[in-house]
């Protein structure tokens, strides 16, 4: 008992968590994303209206501008979308959706660029010389275009409701394709220090298996930078997918991101129905930004280089 | 002790790296391959129940020695055999297994060869749950608590993480590892020159008093002359990738023969010795790529003439050690000459200051 | 008293979280002009925290919170850091353990030494090459002329450390800090650059604060040693005397315990235990934790410094009123 309370102790004191507690912006970011979070998880408890129901929507009510009233005496706090949805709604749906996709590709990049550096990085020769080439062909092709790549063969592929009940997922494949490069370098990078550490050494004169030492030994060193690289592309994710979803190639307008419902509101700026772009556009920049400022966080903290 | 009873033995030992630039490099520049030459033909015995120590400078190979014994560098040539057994002819982890749980080893930085993310007690118990020699419960916590016990640690510590002890006792929890599942031999590589004095001397009682205890073998890795001086039996030095000069201990510390290891031991700095008077090497180590021809050692050695260049010695015996050089098998370096006059001068200096 | 440098009741401090530790507490010492003073310790004992504070390179968290340092008579740990960045490489030069970190890697060898003499000596660039040309011969670096345009990761190890010495000699300074000059090279190399630094600083009348582990070092080259443990000096001497006889239980174990070449031992003598660290300080004598013949004041009193022939030595077995451990 007192042992663990010892470790919650030292834990608590531990360097992360003090620069933690003394770095308001920190602070202040982790909050705004844990929150964010929080509606995103109980966006059908929280959100006034059920924004997939079609019969939800009332083309009576289209285009409100934020505080009005409805037909049936609803509240659009944010106004109401061409489809009459109400913003607010499809925003917190919106931001599921956004988070989703965002924080499934950020786990699938990092598992199969994880998996890949660390291969590459502990055995390497022909191997790695192999993923290494391909990772930079990879970089050569900037995200949006893969993304755009993908999204466009699929589309022309498979049928139309297919694709759409597929753009999650495809979205998710697309997005990560083009991020897994920096987790299987950095590792890699980091594999090569720790593969040549005398506790790795130690293991491999004791007789441990190579997956063992692996998984046991290496991966949990190398996993701080990883964390970092996760935070911080969890944010660019969120963005690409937004991007797509701008660009049309994303997710279907029935399944509103925050990113589609930029589009939508994009075509109704100018007669001025601004907040149909503008309210999704904020909470995106609130979403990326506090996402990526504890990402910084927790890149200086961990960085030794600039830890006194 | 068994006279006979070798429990090592390195039979015409040679690791080569390869250090060409990558291919493409070469095919464009037209730069050549290179090959370092860490280790050649080492041959040399180990007797149960001692401890061999091998000397040199940085980069004379001596590490590589004691990677390819432990195991975790394969030869380029030549044998290791240990308890009858050629080491790299393993084909399977499985069938190396044996030969690993009797052959353990201790590192130089107690601050690297700990993994910083496990508890003592898990990094303990690591040899004995892999060569399964026992399962997890009771019977192995009483196990790595009676380890800790042995290297000086309290069971208590198998909770801690390595981070929260001192170097001395990073290299206990260490030696703790390397005994954890009974070996017979353990190979040191430069176990104390990453700690101060009197924690060396800490450590040092302690290998010597567990190898009294339990019959440990030790090949000592160590460019500590005087570590070197109070722990080995016999003792081996090397110079660019070959042993120069082998054999007794105590006879090669008196009356080293090899002109590099009088130097190696004139320049050692001595505090219960000061102001001797010493000659000095001159030059440095020459590259591992392109060794010097003929003997190794004779760019720097006062005493070479053109055979020297020319021819590389064969080693030959004198006495109870064997050493590899021109000057002594002509007989223009005296072999037999007695104990240094001025080292026991400084047996008496020093005997002063304790 | 003509010392060239005084360090007096010196104390560094560390800010950490919620308390400040102290690194260097209360110590003194003087290096005349020409004298090798040994400033010997294990790690943690605080003597390259010493010669940085000398130096005038204590850097956040480390502060000087009290003491004097006088270099010829004048205080200089008040000085501006502009003041002090004139003292230092003109008057006070430094050679740290790794050459590399002393030699800027992307300027040739030549270039350093000269810009270095012309930033604080009167002399023009023509003057300064050559100059720089001899310093490298002097050093012991053959083909001095042709390595001026070398880069330092052209030369080995141990040339580099030739080619830092060059550089704390070029404006022939009076003082010397050197910390751990020679622990990244082999003994062979080791033997060279001590005997370089010994040679040229005997000729210059340079005098040199030699910060080491090595007690085997301290005894070849120091003809004073002050010994270091937990931030204060145990014991400072003539070399000579404190080697063949330690006053201070912690110098004799520290002898002690260095195995001999030439004398073989069953066991070598241990002092049991660990330094404590700075944010677990001892009250009383430092060491007396660990030290054999500690007696009841020892946990209770700090032991001032007294004089034993030649040396001062804190320890309470060292005080001339001492008349026995009371039983």
């Amino acid at each position: 008992m007192t042992a663990a309370r010892a470790t919650l102790a030292s834990w608590w004191d531990g360097d992360l968590l003090y620069r933690f507690r003394r770095s308001p912006v920190a602070i202040v970011s982790l909050l705004v994303a844990v929150l964010l979070f929080a509606v995103a998880l109980g966006a059908d408890a929280i959100a006034p209206y059920d924004a997939f129901d079609p019969a939800a929507a009332n083309v009576v009510d289209a285009r409100l501008p934020p505080g009005s009233a409805g037909m049936y005496g609803e509240t659009y706090l944010l106004g109401t979308d061409p489809q009459g949805r109400d913003m607010l709604s499809a925003m917190i749906y919106g931001l599921r959706t956004s988070l989703m996709v965002g924080l499934a590709s950020v786990v699938l990049a990092a598992l199969v660029g994880v998996l890949l550096g660390l291969v590459a990085g502990y055995f390497g020769g022909v191997l790695d010389a192999v993923i290494m080439r391909i990772a930079d062909v990879q970089l050569s092709f900037p995200a949006i275009l893969i993304a755009l790549l993908i999204d466009g063969v699929t589309r022309t592929a498979l049928p139309r409701e297919v694709h759409d009940a597929l753009a999650v997922p495809i979205l998710v494949f697309a997005i990560a394709a083009s991020f897994w490069v920096q987790y299987a370098r950095t590792v890699r990078g980091l594999v090569l220090v720790e593969r040549n550490r005398e506790y790795v050494l130690a293991a491999r004169v004791i007789g441990v298996s190579t997956p063992r030492i692996l998984f046991t030994h290496i991966l949990p060193n190398v996993l701080g930078p990883v964390l970092v690289i996760a935070t911080i592309n969890l944010a660019l994710a969120i963005l690409t997918e937004a991007t797509l979803s701008f660009l049309g190639v994303g997710l279907p307008s029935t399944q509103p991101s925050l990113g589609s419902l930029v589009r939508i509101g994009n075509e109704f700026v100018f007669s001025g129905d601004w907040w149909i772009s503008a309210a999704p556009g904020a909470l995106l920049v609130l979403l990326s930004l506090s996402v990526n400022i504890f990402g910084d966080f927790l890149r200086d903290a961990l960085n030794p280089k600039l830890a006194s | 002790m068994n006279g006979t009873d070798i429990i090592l033995s390195v039979d015409q030992l040679t690791v080569r790296f390869d250090a060409s630039p990558p291919l493409l490099k070469r095919l464009v520049t037209g730069a050549k391959r290179r090959t370092v030459h860490a280790v050649e033909a080492v041959d040399f015995q180990v007797e149960r129940g001692s401890t061999f120590a091998l000397v040199g400078e940085s980069g004379c190979g001596k590490s590589t020695i004691a990677r390819t014994i432990a195991g975790i560098q394969a030869p380029t040539k030549g044998a290791v055999s240990f308890m009858g057994v050629n080491v790299a002819g393993f084909r399977t982890r499985h069938a190396a297994l044996p030969y690993r749980r009797n052959l353990q080893m201790i590192f130089q930085d107690p601050y690297a060869s700990l993994n910083p993310r496990w508890r003592i007690g898990r990094i303990i118990a690591e040899p004995i749950l892999t060569h399964r020699l026992m399962t997890r419960g009771a019977a192995l916590d009483a196990r790595i608590a009676e380890l800790l016990a042995t290297v000086g640690l309290s069971p208590k510590d198998a909770q801690k993480y390595p981070h929260q002890f001192s170097g001395g006792q990073r290299q206990r929890i260490s030696i703790a590892r390397a005994l954890a599942a009974n070996p017979a031999f353990v190979v040191c590589d430069e176990p104390t020159s990453a700690l101060d004095v009197s924690v060396q001397a800490q450590i040092l009682n302690l290998m010597k008093q567990l190898q009294r205890e339990l019959g440990l073998t030790f090949l000592l890795i160590s460019h500590n002359l005087a570590v070197v001086a109070h722990m080995a039996d016999r003792l081996g030095v090397m110079y660019l990738g070959r042993l120069v000069e082998q054999g007794d201990a105590e006879q090669i510390l008196a009356r080293p023969l090899h002109p590099y290891t009088r130097a190696l031991l004139d320049t050692v700095p001595d505090p219960h010795a000061p102001h001797r008077p010493r000659a000095r090497l001159s030059g440095e180590v020459p590259s591992p790529l392109a060794p010097p021809s003929g003997c190794a050692f004779h760019p720097r050695c006062p005493l070479a003439d053109a055979r020297c260049a020319a021819e590389r010695p064969e080693p030959i015996r004198v006495d109870a050690v064997s050493v590899a050089c021109h000057a002594v098998a002509e007989g223009r370096i005296d072999a037999a000459q007695p104990d240094r006059p001025k080292d026991q001068q400084s047996l008496e200096q020093s005997g002063d200051a304790a | 008293m003509n010392a060239l440098l005084q360090v007096e009741n010196l104390r560094v401090e560390i800010a950490a979280r919620k308390r400040r530790l102290v690194a260097i507490d209360d110590v003194s010492f003087e290096i005349a002009a020409g004298e090798v003073l040994g400033v010997v310790g294990e790690s943690g004992a605080g003597k390259s925290v010493t010669g940085t504070a000398v130096l005038g390179l204590l850097e956040a968290p480390a502060v000087q919170a009290g003491g004097r340092i006088l270099f010829d008579g004048r205080r200089i740990d008040t000085l501006s850091e502009e003041g002090m960045r004139a003292l230092r490489g003109k008057e006070i030069a430094a050679v740290f353990q790794d050459p590399l970190t002393s030699l800027d890697p992307l300027m040739t060898i030549g270039d350093q030494l000269t810009e270095t003499m012309l930033t604080h000596l009167p002399m023009t660039r023509a003057e300064g090459e050559a100059r720089a040309g001899e310093l490298l011969a002097e050093v012991g670096i053959p083909a001095p002329r042709e390595r001026l345009q070398a880069y330092p990761h052209e030369l080995s190890g141990g040339m580099r450390q030739r080619v830092v010495l060059a550089l704390a000699f070029c404006c022939a300074p009076r003082l010397i800090i050197a910390d751990e000059p020679t622990t990244a090279l082999d003994v062979s190399i080791q033997a060279q650059i001590l005997d370089l630094l010994r040679r040229m600083c005997r000729e210059r009348g340079t005098a040199v604060m030699l910060v080491t582990h090595d007690m085997g070092v301290i005894a070849e080259v120091a003809d004073r040693v002050a010994v270091m443990y937990a931030g204060r000096v145990a014991e400072i001497g003539p070399t000579r005397q404190l080697i063949a006889h330690a006053a201070h239980p912690y110098t004799r174990g520290l002898m002690a315990s260095i195995p001999s070449m030439r004398r073989r031992e069953k066991e070598l003598t241990q002092i049991p235990g660990a330094m404590p660290r700075p944010d677990a300080p001892v009250a009383g004598c430092a060491f007396h934790p660990r030290c054999p013949q500690a007696f009841a004041r020892c946990a209770a009193e700090r032991p001032p410094a007294f004089p034993v022939g030649a040396a001062r030595v804190a320890c309470w077995l060292a005080d001339p009123a001492f008349e026995g451990v009371p039983a």
